[in-house]
């Protein structure tokens, strides 16, 4: 009969389309991994931490407000007063010193790249697991006279740390991931050629494949320090003319 | 007689159900992105790590705040301006590491590994490097040390330690083992951050044999920066760059 053959038809066509989309989510499953969880977790957490973010953007907004409220004050009250003046002066140094002050001058501009993630093995490896090269650099570049640091645009201070948290580093508690940009102020022939010696630390990275670029800038800016730190422990001690 | 044709119903409504499954999944591209546990939590640590930074920011906030109002209150005449600039001019100072300083914390002496019969495999494996100095620099300042210094020579944002030959050269001057360094902090944290299992120091004293000796010292004293140390690139960015 016609219409019998219409109906076993109709069934086969869906059984077909049954097959196809169970086959379908199995790929899905191998190809992305067991667990694939609802999404909506996952969407809340993004969610939150891009409010988490635009809270932070507003603060640092306010920051740099608050900072230029400051300087003006600063400026009008020591303009009339020589000794004042020059007291201002000297707390700018200090404070240039200290790291509370942006600055910027002729230098380098390094980053580091992970290399590329080898197919044959699986998971590549990252700058973050090998955090001693990362100390060992800031040392070099202190050894041929950097004058300002910053790492990822945290500016390293005699506070700064560096620390490996989870799969992302933390650095004056801000954390950041590769690629990894280091700025450096000074001498840019002397701290380009400090870095890149043969043997020496670049060459060093490159030889575990990250993909390290190195360029000399007349104009690095690198961003002040920010962060509270107080003394708890340690107190000034006043020098007995010696 | 048939009103309707059932051919046609099936294609009409089968088109129908096709528009309603395509737009659906145009809608919700983002829904349908698969998810792992592993992405779940590092969304979640990532979330912590802004959170904490939020904190640090408003810690900030409120300190250029209370800084502000004194600023303020130079009108008033409650406060001097000298005093003002006097005060953030040592603390700078301090911070800068041109104040000696004085406090409790934790004094570390190391020294090469000196045993003679202990089979190594390299003799770079008994002597202290510069990355292993590093190393614990680090940690103490990750347990919040206020100043640092080794051999006397006082830690700053510019002080290099390098390895030159029998020596370690720190601020420009040579330094030769033991080294002696001096933290301010508080003493436990401090404490626990070179000789706790699993920390950089632990290893190298139990591992690799080298002297690792820390000491709580309830007043320790840490001298200032004995360079000099002049801007000759850097300028300042003026205000509103």
């Amino acid at each position: 009969m016609k219409k019998k053959g219409e109906v076993v038809a109709l069934i086969f066509v869906s059984l077909i389309l049954g097959l196809i989309l169970s086959i379908q989510f199995k790929t899905v499953n191998l190809s992305v991994g067991e667990g694939v969880l609802p999404t909506q977790r996952a969407q809340q957490l993004a969610n939150d931490l891009r409010k988490v973010q635009a809270e932070k953007e507003a603060q640092l907004r306010l920051i740099k407000e608050l900072e230029d409220k400051i300087v003006v004050y600063e400026k009008g009250g020591v303009e009339n007063d020589i000794y004042a003046e020059n007291l201002y002066k000297d707390a700018m140094k200090y404070r240039m010193l200290a790291g509370y002050t942006d600055i910027k001058g002729p230098g380098i501009i390094l980053e580091i790249n992970d290399p590329p993630i080898d197919i044959q093995f699986g998971e590549g490896f990252s700058i973050v697991d090998e955090l001693d090269l990362i100390l060992q650099l800031i040392s070099v570049l202190n050894a041929a006279d950097a004058e300002a640091i910053s790492i990822n645009e945290q500016r390293y201070t005699a506070f700064t740390e560096i620390v490996r948290a989870g799969n992302h580093i933390e650095i004056n508690g801000v954390s950041t991931n590769s690629p990894i940009v280091i700025k450096a102020i000074g001498n840019a022939n002397t701290l380009e050629s400090a870095l890149s010696l043969k043997w020496g630390i670049v060459w060093q990275l490159r030889n575990y494949n990250y993909i390290v670029h190195l360029t000399q800038d007349q104009e690095v800016e690198i961003p002040r320090y920010r962060r509270v730190k107080d003394f708890v422990y340690a107190s000034p001690l006043e020098e007995t003319g010696n | 007689m048939k009103k309707w044709n059932p051919k046609l119903m099936i294609l009409v409504s089968s088109a129908i159900i096709g528009l309603f499954i395509a737009n659906g999944m145009r809608l919700n591209l983002d829904l349908i992105t698969p998810v792992t546990v592993k992405s779940i939590i590092s969304a979640k640590n990532e979330l912590s790590a802004a959170k904490l930074e939020v904190e640090d920011l408003e810690e900030l906030i409120e300190q250029k705040s209370s800084e502000l109002k004194t600023l303020e209150n130079i009108a008033s005449g409650e406060e001097n301006i000298i005093d003002i600039i006097e005060s953030d001019l040592k603390l700078n100072k301090a911070k800068a590491g041109y104040t000696k300083l004085e406090g409790p914390g934790i004094e570390i002496i190391m020294f090469d590994n000196l045993l003679l019969d202990n089979n190594v495999i390299s003799y770079n494996d008994d002597i202290i490097h510069d990355v292993d100095i590093l190393n614990i620099i680090n940690d103490l300042k990750v347990a919040g040390a206020e100043a640092i210094s080794i051999n006397e020579e006082r830690l700053t944002s510019s002080s290099e330690i390098k390895c030159g030959g029998p020596i370690i050269r720190v601020n420009g001057r040579s330094l030769g083992a033991p080294f002696t360094i001096k933290a301010i902090g508080d003493p436990k944290v401090l404490m626990a951050a070179v000789n706790a299992p699993g920390t950089y120091g632990e290893t190298l004293k139990t591992i690799y044999g080298i002297g690792l000796e820390p000491y709580i010292v309830d007043k320790l004293i840490i001298p200032s920066y004995k360079g000099i140390f002049a801007f000759n690139y850097a300028k300042p960015m003026e205000e509103g760059d």
